[in-house]
């Protein structure tokens, strides 16, 4: 960890808004989360509204949601975590365990995703309390692989072919029930859930856990001397973010009403990475925008799987070894330059 | 009798675990920059060997070095591209740099080599060799011998030449090593060359064993961690002892259960050792 990668000014973070520091009218200052919510909301309404458009902004909700996942562990904690994949593929596949064999509902396979990856979050968490730096990635890379094979090879999980026949997503609501059939009806939860996620980490970059992890990273020793427990909060932040990703997953299964062994396959993994990267860490929105960058590519401009794994994995390589801090770093650069 | 049959897999597997796994502990070691391509240069190796053999025609043995030449020209522009970062020691950026490197690589391989599986036609694979009930072919034996040379002359030029000194040196403190007038930039270079070399040269003649695929090189770079994590990093014999322990252990695993859940059972072992001893079993 360098420390000229860190170059969040004491004011700024963490939270505390975006531009905190420019006196903006109070109206504006009210106004502008629930402006904003609403505009997101209507998004796929005002670009024309089309099966394609309501499938984009649907995948956007779930992949943003995956990428806050790993964001808590990459921006926050300043670890490299290259399992997520487990705990995004594990919240889909307990979902699709459950709903498909069992018959269980959508509140109770949430509960049973959020308990699965929970579980697999504190195991690993604590197995690997006492590496260092890049062994830390090397046992996460390491567990996703291990997953993919497990899962692959597993006749309980479908082994390559997966669990087929995940049902549509019934939730209860006032006067009976909301049957998510399309991607157009599957959009108000997907976006909500989205909200509910931004919100959660706002808070908690404002939390003294969310603090105390940036110290953490900032400067192990000074926590520590300031009575900071530092594998505690690694571990603590670690297990939090596990849940995130495994409700995306949850909620992928019921959007593509399949699992497979793909969701812990490289792309996924390469994904969440470059949509925390790629508009600069330690943005709170900037997992979204990623997100809606790379869904926008994939689904709407593909050129072909194997040209997609290029421009995924130049886009990630390109940005890392130009502008570390992301497109907000060249934007800065641009605006001093010209300012 | 099984458990001998496994006993003479387990050695060859094992040697090729530990072939993968040297440049990447000398580059781990020297730079501490942590490849996670690794895996597709062990891939391009196998497909350029049998791009060689198929579509230019070249013997087996011809088209090792045109694979070699081939990866150790690319791991050449990949350090070009990754020097400022290593020098910056920003490992955060590499390990990340390197992974989309290695997705980049993997999408590439696809276009141009198809996504069908391939075999390299190896002379030595039909060949067999018998000791006792065990049989084994020459394509293993060429492994193990690979393997033992090349980890001996690993271990020579690092703890006994003047070549080894500055790499030693360099990965102590590379600024002080500048100070004595090394050039830090160009020792990196080598090192990631000596390491892009040895994956070309591991899945050159590993691959030859089972069909290759483009995606292969997602899973092999796990087994360099297995052996790189458990050995102790940087420990050359270290990892030759973790990459024959390993071998015989997914050997014999293979024999009484099911052998695709052999890499687990090892993975498993990896986290009980790491919550017991962290810093891996580490051999002097």
């Amino acid at each position: 960890m360098s420390v000229s990668e860190l170059q969040v000014t004491p004011q700024r973070a963490p939270g505390g808004g975006e531009k905190g520091g420019r006196a903006l009218p109070t109206a504006v200052r009210v106004l502008r989360w629930p402006a904003l919510i609403v505009l997101g909301y209507l998004v796929p309404v005002l670009l024309g509204g089309s099966d394609r458009i309501y499938a984009a902004v649907v995948l956007i909700a779930i992949f943003a949601i995956m990428s806050y996942g790993i964001d808590v562990v990459l921006s926050y904690l300043g670890e490299v975590s290259l399992g997520h994949t487990l705990f995004w593929a594990g919240g889909a596949y307990a979902t699709a365990v459950v709903a498909v064999k069992y018959g269980w509902g959508p509140l109770t396979s949430l509960a049973a995703a959020i308990g699965v990856v929970t579980a697999l979050a504190v195991v690993l968490g604590l197995a690997t309390i006492r590496t260092r730096e890049f062994v830390f990635s090397l046992v996460t890379y390491a567990a996703a692989v291990i997953g993919l094979t497990v899962v692959s090879n597993s006749d309980f999980l479908g082994g390559t072919d997966g669990l087929v026949g995940v049902p549509l997503l019934a939730l209860p609501a006032v006067g009976g029930q909301y049957v998510a059939r399309t991607n157009a009806e599957m959009w108000p939860i997907a976006f909500g859930l989205l909200v509910l996620v931004v919100a959660l980490i706002a808070r908690f970059r404002r939390s003294r856990l969310g603090v105390t992890a940036l110290m953490a990273q900032m400067n192990p020793q000074l926590a520590t001397t300031l009575g900071v427990d530092v594998r505690r909060t690694r571990v603590l932040v670690f297990v939090l973010s596990a849940p995130i990703a495994g409700l995306a997953g949850w909620l992928y299964a019921y959007q593509r009403s399949y699992v497979s062994p793909d969701l812990l396959s490289a792309h996924f993994l390469l994904f969440m990475l470059a949509a925390v990267i790629l508009p600069g860490r330690r943005l709170l929105l900037g997992p979204l925008v990623g997100a809606a960058i790379l869904t926008t590519q994939q689904e709407l401009f593909s050129f072909g799987g194997d040209a997609d794994k290029i421009v995924l994995g130049g886009v990630l390589a390109a940005i890392l070894l130009l502008s570390p801090n992301g497109l907000v770093g060249i934007w800065h650069t641009i605006t001093r330059r010209s300012g | 009798m099984r458990v001998l049959d496994q006993l003479v897999n387990g050695l060859a597997l094992g040697a090729g675990y530990a072939l993968l796994a040297v440049g990447w502990t000398v580059l781990l070691g020297a730079a501490r920059l942590v490849n996670f391509a690794h895996g597709q240069l062990y891939m391009l190796g196998a497909f350029v060997t049998w791009w060689a053999c198929t579509a230019l025609g070249v013997p087996y043995l011809v088209a090792i070095p045109i694979a070699l030449v081939a990866v150790g020209v690319l791991g050449a522009v990949m350090q070009l591209a990754l020097t400022r970062l290593v020098v910056e020691q920003n490992i955060v950026s590499l390990m990340l740099v390197t992974l989309a490197f290695g997705y980049l690589l993997q999408g590439s391989a696809a276009l141009v080599f198809g996504g069908n599986p391939q075999q390299i036609p190896s002379p030595f694979s039909s060949q067999n060799v018998a000791i006792g009930s065990a049989r084994f072919t020459q394509q293993d034996v060429l492994i193990i011998v690979a393997a033992l040379a090349l980890y001996a002359v690993t271990f020579y030029v690092l703890s006994r030449t003047g070549i080894g000194r500055i790499v030693r040196g360099v990965a102590e403190d590379p600024k002080l090593a500048q100070l004595y007038g090394i050039d830090a930039a160009r020792v990196y270079l080598g090192v990631f060359v000596f390491a892009a070399l040895s994956a070309a040269l591991a899945g050159a003649i590993i691959a030859p064993r089972s069909p290759i695929l483009t995606s292969i090189g997602f899973d092999e770079v796990i087994i360099t961690f297995l052996v790189v994590v458990l050995g102790g990093i940087g420990s050359v014999l270290g990892n030759l002892v973790t990459g024959f322990g390993l071998g015989f252990f997914v050997a014999l695993f293979g024999a009484f259960f099911p052998p695709a859940y052999s890499m687990a059972a090892a993975f498993a072992v990896l986290l009980i050792v790491l919550v017991v001893r962290p810093e891996g079993l580490r051999i002097r």
